[in-house]
């Protein structure tokens, strides 16, 4: 018997329980399908999260003050003894391979125009800080290139204060009162949503010194070095580290690059989907034992049909190859059915719920496919060699 | 035939085909068992959260100065605000009746050294009042000293870590400590309680606020935690402490409270809708299940032809045989179930006793779902047998012999 010919029979054998193949089928399609959605729905969320995390380009690294000694925020966000000041800023500026910096600040404050006050984010930034975070304005234009000492009252609106505030009238050229200090509008930034939870649009920039000054502050919460592409995000961070340690005396600051944070996220990320699929396969594992129940059956009912293939001269190995085979091309469809089915399901998902990202992971999807196969073999196994052992005469006699 | 011959009826047929009937078991039993481990693992996994919270204190209320207008966003955990939340604000709530301890707080890092060794550590600047709020205990000698917080002294209180960073086994109690430029005498150290949601309370040292205050040189606190009388008294506490500070704000409403039991509920959230999710995605293991059953069922039917056609031909309804191949799959699921439950049982005692700190517990809820479901399943996939054998022509089904 060549394998064709097993085939063949496999298949043959395969549609004349046609009910029954298609149940079994039906099982290990379940199964592969949820395995292969659940991954879709985690690599998805993979790439949604990566998206988010890189849309302020990907040179980046930051600087904040003082050492993170375990897992979580370090106090020296709030306050601390060696700050991190504009001076540590402009020094790095002129580090080889640095093309532009950013001092940051965070704080809340009432931003207030005519009668209408709305309390919301407040940035302290340099003024490359558009450029460097690509966000551009919509209408007139970021922070100038003041003095960082000496900074005009300038500020930039996000485009929610904006429309909260002047509504739909221009609010450029305006005057806005921040913290009781006057400051005039010269720009509002285009819509940029929301990131990890903050929300871009309804914060305004202004001044870093004034910001500091507002906020009775002489540290900067952070500084964001943007470094050419091409360079190794490694050599940058041991070069600012180097020039820190030398301005500072020690280190008393944490270097975040962002590839480090990217890699760190990311396996976060491949272990979640990972750990969906795994759960997904409970189903393929339930899916596998329905194979198994089903080729007992089946050697079951054909003991009179193994028999008469022995005693024409079929030998042990070609009885075995004949319900593995079946087992295989039973578990193989139905996976090509899974694989169908989930990846058109997350696709739909994909189209009709854009809140949620689908992504269908080819390569983990040839995974569970072979995964089918190898349990339909395995499920196999066990009925095809009881097959297999069978003795041809009493095999005959069972009626 | 009544019930009790039913299901006698249903068991010898399932006793006919072991391996067959073994195997649906099995089946059904992984479905049952990975719903119920799943969901024992998100209920422990919420209970571990929520006993951390309480660890934190009950009763807990945050003021952050700063507020933010917009519906649903985060508070301003880290911001700065140009109005200070102070010392004076903090006292001013304690005089009000819903309000039992309050602790003023200021954080920052700085550098702290012994002899020679230096850490960056974490400060906080705080009042004898925490004590009680965050239910610390102490490892030797005493907490901050009860009088006037707007007063600087120049005591502290380590954590556990940072003794033994700094001291090693040596005693650290009456010696002086270097922080920033400052010297401090270290009055108590902080038992190996350790860490909670939102700080690690080994890792630090604590000093008096108004000393943390200069040591910084910023008036502003970071955040106040007070603690309400009593439960009930949570929500009034909320409104008296908005009420107090924008009377002592000029009138202005610029801070944000946030009650643990916000806090708590949108965790509890969180980790009910995981534990539902997990549970569900483990639920189509059922399904598979289910569609096995149906299967050999089917099977069961053609192969007992004849069977169905003798109980036909004497006369027994068509209703009785499908109660008959019914009563067989609901025995399947009922079996499959309780083995399910068995092996999880046996499964959340392992995973118990290799984390012994996880709260790990299948919720009744789940127990039942899980079963419901499973025998639900068993029933639907088991009526188009059932359905088939009930039609089979008894002329027809005894004649193929």
């Amino acid at each position: 018997m060549f394998i064709r010919d097993i085939l063949k029979i496999s298949l043959s054998s395969l549609l004349d329980q046609r009910l029954r193949s298609f149940l079994t089928l039906l099982g290990i399609a379940v199964g592969i399908a949820s395995v292969v959605l659940l991954t879709s729905i985690g690599e998805g969320v993979h790439r949604f999260t990566l998206a988010e995390f890189t849309q302020f380009g990907t040179n980046l690294i930051g600087i904040n003050p003082g050492r993170t000694t375990t897992a979580g925020i370090s106090g020296a966000l709030i306050n601390t003894v060696r700050p991190l000041t504009i001076a540590d800023e402009e020094a790095l500026r002129h580090l080889p391979g640095v093309t532009d910096t950013v001092s940051v600040i965070q704080g809340n404050a009432a931003v207030e125009f005519g009668k209408r006050s709305r309390r919301t984010n407040v940035l302290g930034v340099g003024p490359s800080a558009g450029r460097v975070w690509q966000i551009n304005v919509a209408m007139g234009r970021f922070l100038p290139d003041d003095d960082s000492q000496g900074a005009r009252a300038f500020v930039v609106l996000g485009s929610k204060v904006s429309a909260e505030l002047f509504r739909a009238g221009s609010p450029l050229g305006g005057l806005v009162r921040i913290g009781g200090e006057r400051y005039r509008v010269i720009g509002v930034m285009e819509s940029k949503g929301q990131m990890l939870g903050f929300d871009l649009d309804d914060a305004v920039y202004i001044p870093t010194a004034r910001a500091m000054s507002l906020f009775n502050l002489d540290s900067l919460m952070e500084i964001d070095v943007l470094y050419q592409s091409g360079l190794q995000s490694k050599t940058m961070a041991e070069r600012i580290r180097k020039m820190l340690i030398m301005r500072h005396g020690s280190e008393d600051f944490t270097i975040t690059t962002q590839d480090e944070m990217l890699k760190v996220l990311g396996s976060v990320l491949d272990i979640l989907t990972l750990a969906v699929g795994g759960l997904g396969a409970i189903s393929l594992l339930v899916g596998g034992v329905g194979i198994i129940t089903i080729m007992t059956i089946a050697v079951n009912e054909r003991t009179s049909e193994i028999g008469l293939l022995r005693a024409i001269g079929a030998d042990r190995r070609q009885i075995l190859l004949l319900f593995l085979g079946e087992a295989v091309v039973l578990a193989g469809l139905g996976g090509l059915a899974g694989l169908l089915s989930g990846a058109g399901i997350a696709w739909l998902l994909g189209a009709f719920v854009p809140a949620l990202p689908t992504h269908t992971p080819w390569q983990y999807a040839l995974y569970a496919e072979l995964l089918a196969a190898a349990i339909g073999l395995l499920a196999g196994v066990l009925p095809a060699s009881h097959a297999a052992g069978l003795d041809p005469i009493e095999a005959l006699r069972a009626e | 035939m009544n019930f009790a011959d039913t299901v006698r009826f249903a068991f010898k047929a399932q006793l006919g085909y072991p391996t067959r009937t073994l195997l649906m078991l099995l089946a059904m039993a992984i479905g049952v068992g990975s719903v119920v481990v799943l969901s024992a693992l998100g209920e422990g996994a919420r209970r571990y959260v929520v006993g951390e919270f309480a660890s934190l204190g009950t009763n807990l209320l945050i003021v952050l100065p700063g507020r933010s207008e917009t519906v649903g966003g985060p508070p301003p955990l880290l911001g700065i605000t140009p109005r200070d939340l102070t010392i004076d604000d903090a006292q001013a709530l304690l005089r009000t009746s819903t309000i039992r301890y309050v602790a003023p707080i200021s954080v920052g890092a700085a550098p702290v050294s012994y002899s020679g060794r230096e850490r960056e550590i974490t400060i906080l600047g705080t009042t004898p009042h925490l004590y009680y709020i965050r239910k610390m205990s102490m490892a030797q000698g005493s907490f901050l000293p009860e009088g006037d917080p707007t007063r600087a002294s120049s005591v502290c209180v380590l954590g556990y870590k940072a003794k033994e960073e700094l001291f090693g086994g040596a005693s650290a109690l009456g010696e002086k400590v270097r922080i920033g430029d400052w010297r401090f005498r270290v009055i108590g150290v902080l038992s190996k309680k350790g860490e909670s949601v939102g700080l690690d309370m080994s890792d630090v040292v604590v000093v008096p606020v108004a000393t943390a205050q200069a040591l910084f040189d910023n008036p502003s606190l970071f955040r106040i935690m007070i603690e309400a009388r009593d439960r009930d008294s949570i929500a009034r506490a909320k409104r008296t402490i908005i009420s107090v500070t924008q009377e002592r704000h000029n009138g202005e409403d610029d801070i944000t409270v946030i009650s643990q039991d916000a806090v708590l509920a949108t965790f509890d959230r969180i980790f009910t809708a995981l534990t539902l999710t997990v549970a569900g995605i483990a639920a189509i293991s059922l399904a598979v299940a289910g569609i096995l059953i149906m299967n050999v069922m089917l099977i069961a039917v053609s192969q007992r032809k004849a069977e169905v056609g003798l109980l036909k031909a004497i006369g027994t309804p068509p209703g009785q045989i499908i109660a008959l191949f019914l009563t067989e799959s609901a025995i399947l699921s009922i079996l499959g179930a309780v083995l399910g439950l068995l092996l999880a049982s046996a499964a959340n005692w392992i995973l118990g006793r290799m984390f012994p700190q996880f709260p790990i517990a299948a919720p009744v809820w789940s127990l039942a779902a899980a079963v419901g479901v499973a025998l639900a399943t068993g029933l639907i996939f088991g009526v188009l047998p059932a359905r088939q054998a009930a039609r089979l022509d008894p002329v027809l089904a005894l004649a193929r012999r």
